[in-house]
C-alpha cells in the first residue's frame, strides 16, 4: 500500500492513452470523464463510450483519479467493461488507502497533540473530505503545518516514534504567504478522527490553498482540479470570498482562474461565486496548457521527478547537457506563478526564462 | 478453536487489519501481509459472525435470519474455509473432509444450481497501484535531486 508510479511496473499502455487515435484530446476525454465526479449524486449526464474509456482509464490510474472514474461510471452500462472493473479495482485498494491513511493520522496527531505541538493538516486528508467518500481523493503522505519554533521538536519526535509514517512537515504554507501565517492557525478549526481533533485550515484558506497549489504545479493532474470543483460546491453558509481571495491582486487572481477552469473543465457549479470572479478572464493559452498537461497527468513527467539525470552530472557530460535543458524547460502556468506573475495574454516566455535564472541561480549558489 | 469440525466456533481476525465496509462488500487489508481483499456479501456477514463462540450450525442460522431465505451450512463452510485461507481467522479452521479444497465451480455443484444465496466470495484485489497525488517523494525513496524529496535533500540517491 505504498505510493509507487504505476508507470514503473503497471500493466496498463500509457502509451496507448497518449496517442490522440481519436477524434478528441485526451486532455478533452479527461475533462468529460471527470466532470461533476466529486458528487454524491446528480452527476452530469455520462458520454463516453467504452472506446474512449478504455483510453481514458490508464490517465486516470496514472494521475490519482482513478477511483473518481470509478464512481463516475458505476451506474452506468459500462460498468461490468474491462476498463471499469480496473477502475473499481482501484476505487477499491484507494477505499482501503484511505483506511491505512486514516490510521497513520491518527497515530501522529495524537503523538503531536499529547506533545502540545499544534498541527494544521493541509492537502491529502483535509481535500479528501470535501468528497462523498475519503477513499475517492487519492493521496500520500501526511503534510503538516508546524509552526517554525515547533519544528524541530516535531520532527524529532515523530522521527522516533513514527518513523513509518510519510509525514512531510511544513513551517509555512508558500501558497499563502499572502497572509500572515499565524493567522492560518488562528481561523483553523478541527475535524473529529476516531476520537482525536484533527486541525485543518478554515474554508476560505483551504480554498486558496488548493488553488494556488494546483497552479504552481502546472495544473498536471486533473484530480486537483476536481479538488476545486469539490471545495466549490461544498462551501459553508458563512463562506467568506475577501478572506479567500486575500488582498494580493495576483493571488486573487490565481484563485479566480482556478475557479474558471474547474469551471469550465469540471462542469463546477458556480453560483455562490461573486461575479468578479466570474467575470475574470481566463487566457485561451491557460486552458490549452492544462489541457496539453493532461494528455501526460503522470508524475514521472512532471518536474522534479522528471529529471532523472542531476544537473550536476549532466554538466560534467556535455552531450547530456541540452537533453537535461530541455527537459528543464519550465511550464508556462509553474512558470508564471513561480515569478508571481498574472494569468493574462501577454508571452509566457519572460516567466520561464525568468524561471529557469531563478533555478540556475539556486543551483549555481545553493548546490551541496 | 476446536478442530471437531461440527463443534468449530471460529474467530475473526481484527489484529493488523484494516476494515472498509461499502454497501454491497466488505474491503479488507492485512496491514502484515500486505493483501487487500474483497469479500462479498455473504462471505461478509459469515465473517461478522465469526465471534468465537458461535457455532456453524448457530451463524448459518443467522445467515438465514438476516438474508431471508433459506441457508445450506455448506455455503457457511465453504466461507470458513476461504476466510482461513486468507488468514481472516484466528485459528486455523479444519472443514469438513466433504468441503476441503473445493473450488468455487465444485461448490455451486454441491449446492445446486437453485441456490439463492450468492455464494461467498473472498477475491484478493489484484490490480496496477493507482497513483497516490502526493508531490514528493519520502524518506527512503529514490531520487537524483533534492528537489525530488519531501525532505529538500537527496544524498547518495536516496532521500534523507
Amino acid at each position: 500500500m505504498h505510493a509507487q508510479s504505476p508507470e514503473f511496473f503497471c500493466p496498463l499502455d500509457f502509451s496507448r492513452a497518449m496517442k490522440t487515435s481519436g477524434n478528441e484530446s485526451p486532455g478533452r476525454l479527461i475533462s468529460r470523464m471527470l466532470a461533476g465526479s466529486w458528487r454524491r449524486s446528480d452527476l452530469p449526464s455520462f458520454d463516453i463510450n467504452e472506446s474512449e474509456l478504455d483510453k481514458v482509464v490508464p490517465l486516470l490510474y496514472g494521475s490519482g483519479a482513478a477511483a473518481l472514474g470509478w464512481w463516475r461510471v458505476r451506474n452506468t452500462e459500462l460498468r461490468t467493461t474491462g476498463g471499469a472493473e480496473l477502475l473499481q479495482q482501484a476505487y477499491r485498494l484507494q477505499v482501503l488507502q484511505s483506511g491505512v491513511h486514516e490510521e497513520d493520522i491518527y497515530k501522529v496527531v495524537r503523538l503531536l497533540n499529547e506533545a502540545s505541538i499544534e498541527s494544521v493538516l493541509i492537502k491529502g486528508w483535509a481535500a479528501a473530505g470535501l468528497y462523498p467518500e475519503r477513499g475517492l481523493r487519492a493521496y500520500g503522505d501526511i503534510d503538516l503545518f508546524i509552526r517554525p519554533e515547533q519544528h524541530m521538536l516535531a520532527v524529532e519526535l515523530l522521527s522516533n516514534d513514527a518513523g513509518d509514517c510519510w509525514v512531510d512537515l511544513h513551517e509555512n504554507i508558500s501558497e499563502l504567504d499572502d497572509r500572515p501565517q499565524e493567522s492560518l492557525f488562528a481561523r483553523s478549526t478541527t475535524q473529529p478522527l476516531r476520537g482525536e481533533e484533527v486541525r485543518v485550515l478554515c474554508a476560505e484558506d483551504h480554498f486558496a490553498l488548493l488553488a494556488v497549489h494546483l497552479l504552481k504545479h502546472g495544473a498536471w493532474r486533473p484530480l486537483w482540479l476536481c479538488d476545486i470543483g469539490a471545495a466549490l460546491e461544498s462551501l459553508p453558509a458563512d463562506f467568506d470570498w475577501d478572506r479567500c481571495l486575500g488582498s494580493n491582486h495576483t493571488r486573487a487572481g490565481w484563485i479566480k482562474a482556478a475557479i474558471k477552469l474547474a469551471h469550465k473543465f469540471l462542469d463546477a457549479r458556480v453560483d455562490r461565486v461573486p461575479a468578479g470572479a466570474l467575470n475574470y478572464p481566463l487566457p485561451a493559452w491557460l486552458e490549452h496548457n492544462v489541457l496539453r498537461q493532461w494528455e501526460r497527468p503522470f508524475a514521472s513527467e512532471q518536474p522534479p521527478m522528471s529529471h532523472p539525470v542531476p544537473m550536476s552530472l549532466a554538466l560534467r557530460n556535455p552531450s547530456r547537457l541540452w537533453e537535461a535543458l530541455r527537459g528543464r524547460w519550465p511550464d508556462p502556468v509553474l512558470a508564471t506563478v513561480s515569478m508571481n506573475g498574472e494569468f493574462n495574454r501577454i508571452p509566457r516566455l519572460p516567466y520561464q526564462l525568468g524561471n529557469c535564472l531563478a533555478r540556475s541561480f539556486r543551483f549555481l549558489f545553493h548546490s551541496p | 478453536m476446536k478442530q471437531n469440525a461440527l463443534g468449530q466456533t471460529p474467530l475473526a481476525r481484527i489484529e493488523g487489519l484494516v476494515i472498509q465496509e461499502l454497501p454491497d462488500e466488505v474491503l479488507v487489508y492485512d496491514r502484515q501481509r500486505d493483501k487487500a481483499h474483497c469479500l462479498n456479501q455473504t462471505a461478509a456477514l459469515v465473517w461478522k459472525y465469526c465471534d468465537g463462540k458461535t457455532t456453524v450450525t448457530s451463524i448459518a442460522k443467522r445467515l438465514e435470519r438476516e438474508l431471508k431465505t433459506g441457508v445450506d451450512e455448506k455455503i457457511v463452510w465453504y466461507a470458513l474455509d476461504q476466510l482461513n485461507k486468507d488468514h481472516l481467522l484466528v485459528e486455523d479452521f479444519a472443514p469438513p473432509a466433504l468441503l476441503a479444497g473445493m473450488s468455487r465451480r465444485q461448490m455451486v455443484r454441491v449446492l445446486g444450481v437453485a441456490a439463492v444465496v450468492a455464494v461467498p466470495l473472498v477475491t484478493s484485489i489484484v490490480a496496477p497501484t493507482p497513483a497516490q497525488a502526493a508531490t514528493c517523494l519520502p524518506t527512503g525513496a529514490a531520487c537524483t535531486s533534492s528537489a525530488q524529496c519531501c525532505s529538500g535533500l537527496c544524498t547518495a540517491s536516496v532521500c534523507a
